[in-house]
């Protein structure tokens, strides 16, 4: 074999043996990734947003919930709301398997999911926004 | 040394495993280079060094911009996308030059110029929509203009739209002509993610009960979902354009798959489009003629099966390592074996030069752009972020699908480009503002802070 046909034959077969390189050095990269979102302690089921507010809690701040989160003017709610068309025990959030709920606890000035009022148990989905008097909350995915 | 902070300037973020990667991915390429040159010269050469140096410089740029923007958004997908751009590059570089000729001004630009061009252009759309998009807002809440855009987009096309090949796909917009089906996969991602997650609610809940454990989502739903199946099955007869059809219809599913969570709505939109695409076999001619063309291209192996069986050849000739780059693809009398090939069956040459361990190599770039899209949706923030980046990875999956299995002749061969491979302009440029927006979705938000220092003790010395 002349020397020219073998040096192509190297090179060509190096490109092939660079691409499978590459794509080794990307799996790690995603596979090293993958394990440190697993090893993360597992994010919360889900946060409010505060998008905006009449005094407290201040607009941009989160709250991590838990499977069940209540809000009111009540200082023993998980999401304390210093507003004054808040009942005291005003409604609450709650997460059932594979997804979030919301429920009205009687409220005086009632809770609104994208503007309409809530009536029973609605579903909520992340990004949607909850509004209770003049605060208003968004759903969103806990943090991973 | 503290950092000072420039206001209104954003403080950068080093991107470590972004930068190893795209150094392989250099290197790769300038092997891929030296490759080729060497075939085509006959001694040590690298082919077209100055294209490979804009082509590697455009993608530093793309990196530097991203660091100076100081987002944290993902590392991965801007090497793997520039190792398939630049396969494409030298794929462009390999083929005669005159295949594309366009002339600006006193210039002469071939298919490799023109195609260099193009990725860097693709390139600037993706770092300013990694850069510029910010919140998914003005996509969220104009959904149904978007829409509206789109499908007036598709009827420019319909009414104005050259044929070219049969299928009535370009618009001439000046000496440029650009092909809106592209634009329109990237707005219909848009509107449905917007949509479904909108609706979510009724989607899980309000089933309505058709005849035993057999139910349906409510109007909402089905009215969208019908209007898709008839634009898919419209763009089927009248833009004679399966690819698109059958891209936008699988991305479709896929989306309310996620969104509802249902496989029994899923198997019924398959059953209804595979049934609609029967009848449209029996209606219309062209349809037909393509599945024949597929079940058996050497009924015509000249005329309408020529393109099929010279590209299975092709991957024959290829075998396992592939005949090397440039060294493959002999001229028959005086054209190329494979009509199209630079945008229709680019894998097809891939499969000659580079064998069955490059495709498979490029077909795993396509599985890491669809599998990193689908972290980004499952890290992402709320069901629009979620629902949009992975539709998004998944149009370029499917498409890659598509073309390849229409390559290989698995499913029947569509007009449909192989994403940041094949030549042509709407589609680079479309495929770089689909991997901008994946950057941008990709958003970490800013660094949490570090972790406190412990005070350190101050060693006293003692004299």
């Amino acid at each position: 074999m002349d020397p020219l046909t073998l040096t192509l034959w190297v090179i060509r077969l190096a490109f092939l043996a660079a691409l499978y390189a590459f794509l080794a050095l990307v799996a790690r990269a995603v596979l090293r990734d993958i394990r440190a979102a697993s090893r993360d302690p597992a994010g919360a089921l889900g946060r409010l947003v505060v998008v905006a507010s009449a005094r407290t809690p201040a607009v941009g701040s989160a709250f991590l919930l838990d499977a069940v989160a209540t809000l009111g003017r009540d200082l023993g709610s998980s999401v304390v709301l210093e507003d004054s068309f808040a009942s005291a025990r005003h409604a609450v959030l709650t997460f059932r398997g594979r997804g979030w709920y919301v429920e009205d606890l009687g409220s005086t000035n009632g809770t609104l999911v994208n503007g309409e009022p809530v009536t029973g148990a609605r579903s909520l989905g992340f990004g949607d926004e909850v509004q209770i008097g003049e605060t208003r909350m968004r759903l969103e995915r806990g943090i991973r | 040394m503290t950092q000072v902070d420039l206001p209104g300037f954003p403080r950068p973020v080093a991107r470590p495993r972004e930068l190893g990667l795209l150094l392989a991915m250099a290197g790769c390429l300038v092997l891929g280079s030296l490759s080729l040159g060497s075939t085509q010269a006959g001694g040590l050469a690298l082919a077209q060094p100055a294209e490979l140096a804009i082509y590697l410089g455009a993608l530093a740029a793309m990196h530097l911009a991203l660091v100076v923007a100081g987002r944290r958004v993902d590392e991965v997908l801007l090497p793997v996308v520039g190792l398939l751009g630049g396969i494409g590059l030298l794929l462009a570089e390999r083929l005669p030059q005159d295949l594309v000729v366009q002339r600006v001004g006193p210039l002469t630009l071939g298919l490799a110029s023109l195609q260099l061009i193009w990725l860097v252009l693709a390139f600037a759309v993706g770092a300013a929509a990694a850069i510029a998009v910010r919140s998914d807002r003005w996509l969220r809440l104009y959904k149904y203009t978007w829409a509206a855009f789109g499908l007036g987009l598709l009827l420019l096309t319909f009414v104005f739209g050259r044929d070219v090949n049969g299928s009535r796909l370009t618009l001439d917009v000046g000496p440029v002509s650009w092909q809106p089906s592209e634009l329109l996969k990237v707005i219909l991602v848009v509107f449905f993610a917007a949509y479904l997650a909108e609706n979510r609610v009724q989607l899980a809940d309000a089933r309505v009960r058709v005849a035993g454990p057999l139910t349906l989502p409510p109007a909402p739903y089905l009215l969208p979902a019908a209007l898709m199946l008839a634009l898919a099955l419209g763009i089927v007869v009248i833009q004679r354009d399966l690819g698109a059809a059958l891209l936008f219809f699988s991305v479709f599913l896929c989306l309310f798959y996620l969104a509802s969570g249902s496989k029994v709505d899923v198997v019924i939109g398959i059953v209804l489009f595979v049934a609609g695409f029967i009848v449209l076999a029996l209606v219309f001619a062209h349809v037909r003629e393509r599945v024949a063309n597929w079940l058996d291209p050497w009924a015509d192996p000249l005329g309408a099966g020529y393109q099929t069986i010279q590209a299975l050849h092709a991957f024959a000739r290829g075998g396992l390592l592939g005949t090397g780059l440039g060294a493959g693809l002999p001229m028959v009398d005086g054209h190329l074996p494979i009509p199209a090939v630079q945008t229709d069956f680019p894998l097809a040459a891939l499969g000659e030069e580079l064998g069955m361990a490059g495709v498979v190599a490029i077909l795993a770039c396509y599985l890491v752009v669809v599998a990193r899209g689908l972290r980004i949706a499952a890290g992402a923030a709320d069901d629009v972020r979620a629902l949009l980046a992975a539709g998004l990875a998944l149009v370029i999956g499917v498409q890659a699908i598509i073309i390849a299995g229409g390559n290989l002749k698995l499913i029947p061969l569509t007009g449909i480009t192989l994403p940041f491979i094949s030549y042509g302009g709407s589609s680079l440029l479309v495929n770089g503002l689909i991997v901008g927006l994946l950057l941008a979705l990709s958003d970490r938000g800013p660094a949490p802070p570090a972790a406190p220092r412990r005070a350190r003790r101050v060693r006293q010395d003692r004299s």
